[in-house]
């Protein structure tokens, strides 16, 4: 039991170290909202169909996976200046540290998230707004395995910092192209072969924005068969990172260095 | 000659052993154009083919964010102390403002080589001094950004933290509010009031010109070059200024 409020306690700092660092909010605030007022509102006006409509739900959904690949670098932050030696001679175990940045990383990105939402549904009108609250855990659970892969990143790259920012970039690009966040799966089925529409079908990022917009916006019954596609889609990614993270913690307890 | 030689390799070194960055870039660019530039440029029925538009301005965004990063690496030196150093070699003020620049310029051209090469052959179609042209505009417009981040650098010696997030805040606006991702004609009113300030309007507009894009869709030529000649000019003639007076002694915070 004590052991939980050291995690917590952890997880509030990392949590808080997000939201402190101005850089960081402001590249994700600027992005986040030229690309709702700005991007959206312009493509829409060079296109015949209603980008705007389609568009600023996907907006949430790359804030959340933005500020969820952030965990990674706080991860590498933690290896590289030495924190994590620190953190390691709390009283809480590995998996407990793990635990802790993995919560931090799916809580900041909620909350990021969360922000977005409301401007959005200020912007353009949601014909259930229950259901986008109702959306909020499974959101999480997704932000969660988002913060996965990042920890996996930091895992890999170690120290290396600029292996691991260029992993981090290259990723965020790959998984937010092959997914229906910019484009509706119709167009990806005219180009791709089938087994990337495959990929494009199941990306968590695809279904997330496909829930937000359908559910959300358009105020479709939610499906629990739909929630569910995006827990098993996430929670792999949260699995995977965990270990990493996890085998590269117990690398640096017997080396004492990654 | 020599000495500016060293230290442009000085400083160019750990960025090209290994080259991350620079593949990175490439690979970012590739996967864009082929992958979201096909795709989203079934969608977009205002303009021709948005592919070319689309990889044009992901050309300028590159440019830009090289020209940006010339000015925040001016700031990480001042604040890691190497700024001192590079002061106190035996070289001129004017000579160091010319290996920063340099330095940017062959940076840029590294950053370029792929993703320039590739939209040009997507293009096609094109005379050498189209090409000239383009490439021109480009180290103007990226010599004029830099010069606008040197500028800005004095808010570092204050804070660095701010210095970053207004950069960084500021980058985003400035390419958003412009006519680098859609063309002048498709922007509120009120969005196309504020991208008439941006540079990057006027850059990628006369880019597109050189390139053969349909002038309709563009801004005036003869405004574009002056706007991109006249921020170029400015901006070097401020960063000349800056390192030959103002450096001397200052420390990011």
């Amino acid at each position: 039991m004590k052991e939980v409020w050291v995690i917590l306690a952890i997880a509030r700092n990392d949590f808080s170290y997000f939201f402190r660092t101005k850089w960081l909010m402001a590249v994700l605030l600027s992005l986040s909202l030229s690309d709702m007022l700005v991007v959206a509102l312009v493509y829409k006006r060079m296109m015949t169909f209603d980008y705007f409509s389609y568009f600023v739900p996907a907006v949430i959904v790359m804030g959340l996976f933005t500020a969820s690949m952030d965990t990674g670098r706080r991860i590498w932050l933690a290896l590289r200046e030495g924190v994590i030696q620190y953190e390691l001679s709390l009283p809480v175990s590995t998996q407990g540290l793990v635990i802790a940045y993995l919560l931090a990383g799916g809580a900041a990105a909620l909350v990021y998230a969360g922000s977005l939402m409301a401007i959005a549904l200020i912007v353009l009108p949601a014909n259930a707004i229950w259901s986008a609250l109702l959306l909020l855990p499974f959101l999480f659970v997704l932000a969660m395995g988002l913060a996965g892969i990042a920890a996996t990143l930091a895992a890999v790259a170690s120290t290396h910092g600029e292996f691991f920012f260029a992993f981090q970039n290259i990723v965020q690009v790959v998984m937010l192209v092959l997914s229906t966040v910019y484009y509706p799966i119709d167009v990806v089925q005219k180009f791709l072969p089938p087994p990337l529409v495959a990929v494009v079908a199941a990306n968590p990022l695809s279904l997330a924005a496909e829930a937000l917009r359908q559910y959300a916006f358009v105020g479709t019954p939610i499906e629990p068969l739909f929630l569910a596609k995006i827990l098993l889609a996430s929670i792999p990614f949260t699995i995977v990172g965990a270990l990493a993270y996890l085998g590269a913690l117990h690398r640096l307890q017997i080396k004492g260095k990654l | 000659m020599s000495n500016i030689l060293r230290l442009i390799w000085f400083d160019l070194k750990p960025e090209l052993k290994p080259p991350v960055w620079i593949v990175m870039e490439w690979a970012v660019f590739l996967i864009q154009v082929g992958v979201y530039g096909t795709m989203i440029s079934q969608l977009v029925t205002g303009i021709g083919n948005y592919s070319q538009f689309f990889a044009v301005g992901l050309v300028i965004m590159i440019t830009f964010d090289m020209g940006s990063h010339v000015g925040r690496h001016f700031v990480e030196h001042a604040h890691e102390g190497r700024l001192p150093y590079l002061l106190s070699l035996p070289i001129s003020r004017s000579k160091l403002f010319l290996t920063i620049t340099l330095q940017g310029g062959t940076e840029l051209a590294l950053m370029l080589a792929v993703p320039l090469t590739v939209t040009l052959l997507i293009i096609g179609n094109l005379t050498w001094i189209s090409v000239f042209a383009c490439v021109l505009t480009l180290f103007l417009l990226g010599f004029g950004i830099a010069g606008l981040m040197l500028a800005l650098s004095f808010i570092a010696f204050k804070s660095s933290d701010l210095y970053t997030a207004i950069v960084t805040g500021l980058s985003t606006i400035i390419i958003r509010f412009s006519t680098v991702l859609y063309p002048f004609i498709f922007l509120p009113p009120q969005y196309a009031s504020v991208a008439a300030f941006s540079p990057l309007t006027y850059g990628s507009d006369l880019i597109r010109f050189f390139l053969g894009f349909d002038p309709s869709l563009l801004l005036n030529p003869y405004y574009a070059v002056s706007v991109v000649a006249a921020l170029a000019v400015s901006t070097l003639g401020l960063g000349t200024f800056l390192v030959q007076r103002l450096v001397e002694g200052v420390k990011s915070a």
